[in-house]
Formats: structure tokens, C-alpha cells, sequence
């Protein structure tokens, strides 16, 4: 009995050891998504410490409040997410648990990009039994390269509202970054026309604000319901609808399951090609250039041929 | 264009600005003007962050409009629309109900006392427990929830719990970072499953130290004050005081008899996997402390003890029964007595959580177990009957008396359960559970309860499951095979969950 009481107090006490406390501390950015926090590594350099609380092959949507995150979100100055009840099922948790003032809605440490840009696929009607939908609408706002620019300067903002003796260095980057995001772009846009209207189909609705910049065409979803895996006559559905369309490709996510999309493919014979979705989703894609870079490689592999 | 953006920006700033002050003066205690200053510099901030989203925007339409790539989609603005339902709270209903088999009539423990909570569920078809969660944020500093348990036990009226009715502080309440305080009546923070309610649980029932030591779990009236400490590590602490009401205790009189305090550990083993443990400590006064559920108990006893003496009284061997009357049983005491006197609990619990591909939805092995131990010293109060006669030669002047007969134990005892969930597809996952009970010493009991269960459960969305679980119990000498087929589906909103 001693022992557990010993356990216990050692615990209690190990636990509440005070920290030293450092001088000018960076600013810690926990990113919900990976391809939030390659933008916070563009913006804050040096001067900001950068967590993602998911990796590139994982599903936002359904991760577990992690104590590692809760611990995170406790000690962060700036919180960067999707938002559109993207992370519903987990952030709320952590952010009343962690307890930590700055990073609460409202406060300049919150940051929601879907807050910020024009949402897509705002639902009209709200019902559980189309699946799990968010009210906000879609919340994938990253694979639209316009929105990150406008977010690179949110971003600028609130590090420079943390962290004011760092202005300069954070008013550079991102200069540095509008520059080269928009050389970028101007490229990505030129190769973007030559997909304009090519016919996919996708898996999860993770890709409504990529076909809409870059103008491909969506035929046919293998998840009839978000968040409901398929059922077997609903994918007949798709097979037909793959069959009259002239679907050229089948689009997955890493984090996507594989045996619906293969399945579709041997069908249909139109082949599956997954893309990178963020930040980490490829071998490749270690930041947000090469995220559109090799998004539109492997685009353009399949286009060519057919 | 650029023009107008700014004239509209620069005109809701002023506006702005002019509430502020307004609202300034309007406080009875004013705001220095560096708070002032600073407000504005907020305000001015966010403007100027519209204004360039704005601009990004513009841009970027203008951009388009030149490029022969499709334009977003011009979505209309969709006006906030405040109805009069905007501020209701949240609403969530769980629907619970089971069909059981079970081999042995009857489930009795010895050498515990088990409570209404922790039965097992009636045989055949039968609404399980149902709930009805109420919660909202109240204001920009607390959030409130109510959860109404519904009981549905056959021959009874519909019983209503009031299983939670608390108030919690939010981080907007100017406490300093990571501290938390919760208030009113709320599943505490005890072990892991103390905190769930049972429909989230992984399996139909609770484990046996649950079952014996908190009648499922602890939900007394109280107060609990957390605080999660900076660093990597998840470091959490906290103590609690509570009235004294819920098993393990009972019939509180000052109204503050238990105290608690708790410690969590936790962190990341690898990309995919979690882990996290804990700590706990609960300590208090039990008075009369019954497990709820007497009236059937008694009355059960009662008429077999009648059928004893009316047997006794044909074949004529009064003298026998009288000669047992004062050799006790104590298992007996520490399964059906009352007690009064003190209790604690000390707890650690363990759980680990590995998704192989990193996505939990697809796979997901989970890992856990929970170690209780009660120390508990004082009276065991058992009503025994006792057949008075005026004429011992005849029986018709004999009348039967209930007396309270007292027995002074030790109740120490310990408990634990270890259990895995493996998720093997989306919808699907198998688990298996091992939990036991060590009887107290002074049952002189020599068979330790333990239970064996495995489940399979299908779960179409995060809102419905459907579960078929298979249990062998054998808490006294007979084992007592068990099948549960249960559905849990929850309506409306449905809160996230923790770790």
C-alpha cells in the first residue's frame, strides 16, 4: 500500500516541477494540418517552433485528442487550422482542456483558414443521413493556391502581433514567399489549362477547391455519403456513371482507403492515381510549391496517356 | 473598387471605434487608455487583415477574369440569419437497448455489495439506459451541461437519474492557462471509465471493479479544480471535493466528507501511437451505506427465511433453528450489510492506442487496463430476523422481529481489468476483456470473482453501433454464460471525444 501511496506522491510531484523559464522564447505554432504548418515554416523561419498535429497520410477529421496534442495546444501561441468543422471531433477537446487563453476562438492566436477565404459546398440542407457534413462547407481550402497567399499574410499578421521585435524578418518572408508563390502560380495556372476539363472521380469530396481552380471535372464520387464508407450498390452506381463518362482518372488521397478505388479501377479500367493532398502525402512534397508541382506531374502523367 | 473596399473598412472601423468608447464610459470601472489603445490596435489589426484578404481576393478574381481557367464560383453571401432558436443548446440523445441470454437465473457477487448501476441488464428484451444531454456554452466564461439518465427496469417506474448537472469554466474565464474548474454533479475524474458515460464504453457492461467498487462510476455532488501543466509531456493534476452521496460512500451529513486528487501522464510513442496514465485517489466516510436497490433485497430474504421456518416448524425442529441464529456468515455482511465507516480508493489506469496506418478511422489497436485498490474498515450492518415466543411450546404466539445484527470488517480488497479493442476494417472491430476481483479477507471466501468477455461491433457512422458481446462470469461457484446483442445510436449533437 506504501508503495502505491509513494507512486502516487511522486507523481503528483514529478508532475508540478516548475520549469525554467527561457528568455525570448520563439513562438510555438501548433498547425492542425501539415500543409498549415509548412506555411507557418515559410512565414516564421527561425522564430517560431512548428508542430502538426497530423501527418500528410492522416485524416484530419478523425485523429484522437492525443495527450501529446493536449500538451501542445497548452503550450501554443498560435493554433492554424482548416476549420469548417474540420477538426470537430478532436480540437474542441483540447482547446477547453488545454486551457490555453490565446488560442481560443476569437483570440489572435486562432486562426481558422476557412474563417478566411470563400468556402465551397456550403450544405442548404443539414441532416445526418447525408453523412457527416460540415455546415461550414468544405473545409480542403489549401489545394486552391489563392487561398494561401492570402492566408501567408493572415499568418504574417498574427506573428507579428505575438512576436513585434521580430517584425522585419516576418514582413521579409513573406514577401519572399508572395513573390515566389506567385511566379509559381503563374506556372501551375499555365498547366492548369491544359487539364481544364478532364473528367475524375474522387473518393472523399476532398477536392472541390483543386477542380475548381484548376477547371478539371468531377463525374462521379465512390463515397455516396461523406464519412460513410461505400456501400455495394451505390458503387454500382459509380461504375455506370464511370462507364457513360469519360472519366480518365480515379483521384485518392494517401489517407484514403485503397480497395474501393482499385476495385473501381479493374471495373472501369481507369486508372487510380494518388495525389499527394497535402504536405508529407508524397515522397516528394516535403512544401507547399512541390504539393502543386507534383499534384499537377502526376495530373499530367495520366492526361498525356490517353 | 479598391477605393470603396477601404471607404467601407474605414467607416466600420470608426463605428467601431465609437462603441468602444462608448462602452468605456459606459463601465463603471474605465479602461486605462493603453487598454484603449490597445483594443483599437486589435480592431485595426483584424481590418487590416480583412482589407488584404480583400485585396488577395480581388486580385485574384481580376487575375482570373483574364485567364481562361474557371472563375470560383460566385456563391451568394449567406447573411447570418439569427432565428429565434440560434441560442438553444445543444441537444443529444443516446437510444440504448439490449437483447440478453443468460444461463444462470440469478447474478450475485460475494463478499461485495452491488448497486442498481452495476445489475446485470434483464433477460430477454429490454431498453437499456437512454440519455438526454443538454449542453451549451452559457456565456464567455463557463459552459453548462445537464444529462438525464433514463431507466427502464420491468415492474418499476421509469426511472430518471440525474447523471450530470454541472457547470465548467472556460479558458475565456481569466483563469491562468491549463486551469480548469468544474462544479455541480459530473462523472469525476477517476480511472478512465469513469469519466465516459457507459454507452461510449467498448463493451455492453462495466468491469468488475467498476461494479464493486463505484456501482458503475462515481458521480457524486462536488467541486474539481485541474490544471494541465506546460511541456512536451502531458502533465495534468488535480484534486476535488465532493459531498459523499455516491457509492463508494453514503448518507453524508457534513455535506463535504470525500476529497480526491489525481495525476495523468501521457504522450506520443511514434507517429501513430498514444499512450496515457494516471494516477487517482478518492477518500471518505460511508455511512449506511446501502448500493441502492434494499427493497427487493430484503424482501427476498425475507420470504425465504418464511419458507425455512414454516419447513423447520412441520418436522418439528425448532431447537436447530434457533441454535444457528447467531453463527454469522460474513460474506454474507459484506455482500447484503450496510456499512458504515471509512473508504478509499486508489486507482492507476493505462491505455494506449496505436493506429498502424496513422488513420484510426481505418485501424486501430487500443490497449488498456485499470488497477483499483479499497481499503475500507468499519460496521457491517445486517438485519437478521428473530422469532420471539411468549408459549415456546406453541408456535402461534411466536412473532417475528427484524434486529440489527453488527459485525466489525475489514473490507480491503482490489480489482482490475485488461482489455483490447483491435478495429480491423472502418466498421468493424473485436475486443476481449479479463477483469477480477480479490474478495476481502474477512468473506473467508476462497473463489475470487472474475469475468471473461468478447465482443464483435459494427459501427455504420460515428452516430450508430451495433454490438454483440459474450461474457463468462463467474462470480460465485457458478459460471454464468452470457449473450448481449445491444444497439447505441445518438441523435442530434454529439460532443468530441477525449483521448
Amino acid at each position: 500500500m506504501k508503495a502505491l501511496h509513494i507512486a502516487l506522491l511522486v507523481m503528483v510531484l514529478g508532475a508540478s516541477l516548475p520549469l525554467p523559464a527561457a528568455a525570448q522564447s520563439p513562438v510555438r505554432v501548433l498547425a492542425c494540418e501539415p500543409e498549415w504548418a509548412a506555411l507557418a515554416r515559410e512565414i516564421g523561419g527561425s522564430d517560431v517552433i512548428v508542430h502538426s498535429a497530423t501527418h500528410g497520410r492522416q485524416d484530419a477529421h478523425y485523429i484522437r485528442a492525443r495527450p501529446s496534442l493536449l500538451a501542445k495546444v497548452r503550450r501554443a501561441d498560435i493554433l492554424f487550422c482548416s476549420g469548417a468543422e474540420l477538426e470537430v471531433g478532436w480540437l474542441p477537446v483540447l482547446l477547453q482542456r488545454g486551457a490555453r487563453n490565446v488560442v481560443q476562438p476569437g483570440q489572435p492566436g486562432h486562426i481558422m483558414a476557412a474563417d478566411h477565404v470563400e468556402v465551397l459546398e456550403r450544405p442548404e440542407v443539414i441532416d445526418r443521413s447525408l453523412g457527416d457534413i460540415h455546415p461550414g462547407g468544405n473545409p480542403h481550402v489549401h489545394l486552391d493556391p489563392r487561398n494561401i497567399v492570402i492566408l501567408a499574410k493572415v499568418l504574417a499578421n498574427r506573428l507579428v502581433h505575438m512576436d513585434p521585435s521580430n517584425v522585419n524578418a516576418y514582413h521579409d518572408r513573406l514577401a519572399s514567399f508572395q513573390a515566389r508563390w506567385s511566379d509559381a502560380m503563374a506556372g501551375w495556372r499555365e498547366r492548369a489549362e491544359r487539364l481544364h476539363g478532364m473528367e475524375v472521380i474522387v473518393y472523399h469530396k476532398a477536392w472541390p477547391y483543386l477542380l475548381n481552380w484548376s477547371g478539371l471535372e468531377r463525374v462521379a464520387a465512390l463515397e455516396r455519403v461523406s464519412g460513410i464508407p461505400p456501400a455495394a450498390q451505390h458503387l454500382a452506381q459509380v461504375v455506370e456513371s464511370a462507364r457513360n463518362s469519360g472519366a480518365k482518372v480515379i483521384i485518392r488521397a494517401p489517407f484514403e482507403p485503397v480497395d474501393a478505388s482499385n476495385w473501381l479501377s479493374e471495373k472501369t479500367a481507369i486508372p487510380v492515381v494518388e495525389l499527394p493532398f497535402t504536405v508529407g502525402g508524397h515522397p516528394e512534397v516535403q512544401d507547399l510549391f512541390s504539393l502543386f508541382d507534383v499534384t499537377l506531374t502526376l495530373l499530367e502523367e495520366v492526361h498525356d496517356r490517353l | 473598387m479598391y477605393g470603396i473596399v477601404r471607404f467601407v473598412c474605414a467607416a466600420v472601423m470608426g463605428l467601431s471605434v465609437w462603441v468602444v468608447t462608448s462602452a468605456v464610459h459606459a463601465q463603471s470601472d474605465p479602461l486605462t487608455t493603453e487598454e484603449l489603445a490597445a483594443q483599437i490596435s486589435t480592431l485595426k489589426q483584424e481590418y487590416e487583415e480583412r482589407i488584404t484578404a480583400l485585396e488577395a481576393q480581388l486580385a485574384a478574381i481580376k487575375a482570373e477574369a483574364r485567364s481562361p481557367v474557371r472563375k470560383a464560383p460566385a456563391t451568394a453571401a449567406m447573411p447570418v440569419q439569427a432565428r429565434d432558436n440560434s441560442f438553444n443548446p445543444a441537444i443529444g440523445v443516446v437510444l440504448n437497448a439490449m437483447y440478453t441470454e443468460f444461463s444462470e437465473e440469478q447474478s450475485e457477487i460475494q463478499g461485495f455489495r452491488f448497486g442498481h448501476e452495476s445489475e446485470r441488464p434483464v433477460e430477454g428484451l429490454g431498453l437499456g439506459h437512454s440519455e438526454i444531454t443538454v449542453s451549451s456554452n452559457i456565456d464567455d466564461k463557463f459552459f453548462g451541461n445537464l444529462t438525464l439518465g433514463l431507466g427502464v427496469h420491468p415492474g418499476e417506474p421509469l426511472e430518471l437519474e440525474l447523471e450530470e448537472a454541472y457547470i465548467q469554466t472556460l479558458p475565456g474565464a481569466g483563469l491562468p492557462d491549463g486551469l480548469r474548474v468544474k462544479a455541480g454533479r459530473a462523472l469525476w475524474t477517476l480511472g478512465y471509465l469513469n469519466e465516459l458515460h457507459a454507452h461510449a464504453d467498448d463493451f455492453s457492461d462495466r468491469p468488475l471493479p467498476y461494479r464493486a467498487f463505484l456501482d458503475g462510476a462515481y458521480n457524486d455532488d462536488g467541486l474539481e479544480v485541474s490544471l494541465v501543466l506546460p511541456g512536451d509531456l502531458y502533465k495534468e493534476i488535480g484534486g476535488g471535493i465532493f459531498r459523499g452521496d455516491d457509492t463508494p460512500f453514503g448518507g453524508s451529513q457534513s455535506g463535504r466528507e470525500v476529497w480526491s486528487a489525481f495525476a495523468r501522464l501521457g504522450g506520443d510513442t511514434g507517429p501513430n501511437s498514444a499512450w496515457r496514465i494516471g494516477g487517482y485517489f478518492l477518500d471518505g466516510e460511508a455511512r449506511n451505506r446501502a448500493g441502492g436497490h434494499l427493497h427487493a433485497h430484503e424482501e427476498d430474504h425475507g420470504h425465504e427465511h418464511e419458507e425455512e421456518a414454516h419447513g423447520h416448524d412441520e418436522e418439528g425442529h425448532e431447537d436447530d433453528h434457533a441454535g444457528e441464529e447467531h453463527e454469522h456468515d460474513y460474506a454474507e455482511f459484506l455482500s447484503d450489510g450496510m456499512f458504515t465507516g471509512d473508504t478509499r480508493l486508489y486507482g492507476i489506469d493505462f491505455r494506449h492506442t496505436w493506429a498502424p496506418t496513422g488513420n484510426a478511422r481505418d485501424r486501430e489497436l487500443i490497449l488498456q487496463g485499470e488497477y483499483f485498490w479499497r481499503e475500507e474498515s468499519g460496521d457491517y450492518v445486517l438485519q437478521e430476523e428473530h422469532e420471539e415466543c411468549t408459549d415456546p411450546m406453541d408456535h402461534s404466539t411466536c412473532e417475528i422481529h427484524m434486529e440489527d445484527v453488527t459485525e466489525s470488517l475489514n473490507g480491503d480488497s482490489r480489482g482490475w481489468y485488461a482489455q483490447a479493442v483491435y478495429k480491423f476494417s472502418p466498421r468493424w472491430r473485436v475486443g476481449a476483456r479479463y477483469s477480477r476481483l480479490s474478495t476481502p479477507d474477512d468473506a473467508e471466501l476462497s473463489h475470487d470473482p472474475e469475468a471473461m468477455s468478447a465482443m464483435i461491433d459494427w459501427t455504420n457512422s460515428e452516430f450508430s453501433r451495433i454490438r454483440l458481446q459474450y461474457n463468462r462470469e463467474s462470480l460465485t461457484r457458478e459460471d454464468d454464460d452470457q449473450l448481449i446483442l445491444q444497439y447505441i445510436m445518438s441523435l442530434g449533437a454529439h460532443g468530441a471525444h477525449s483521448f
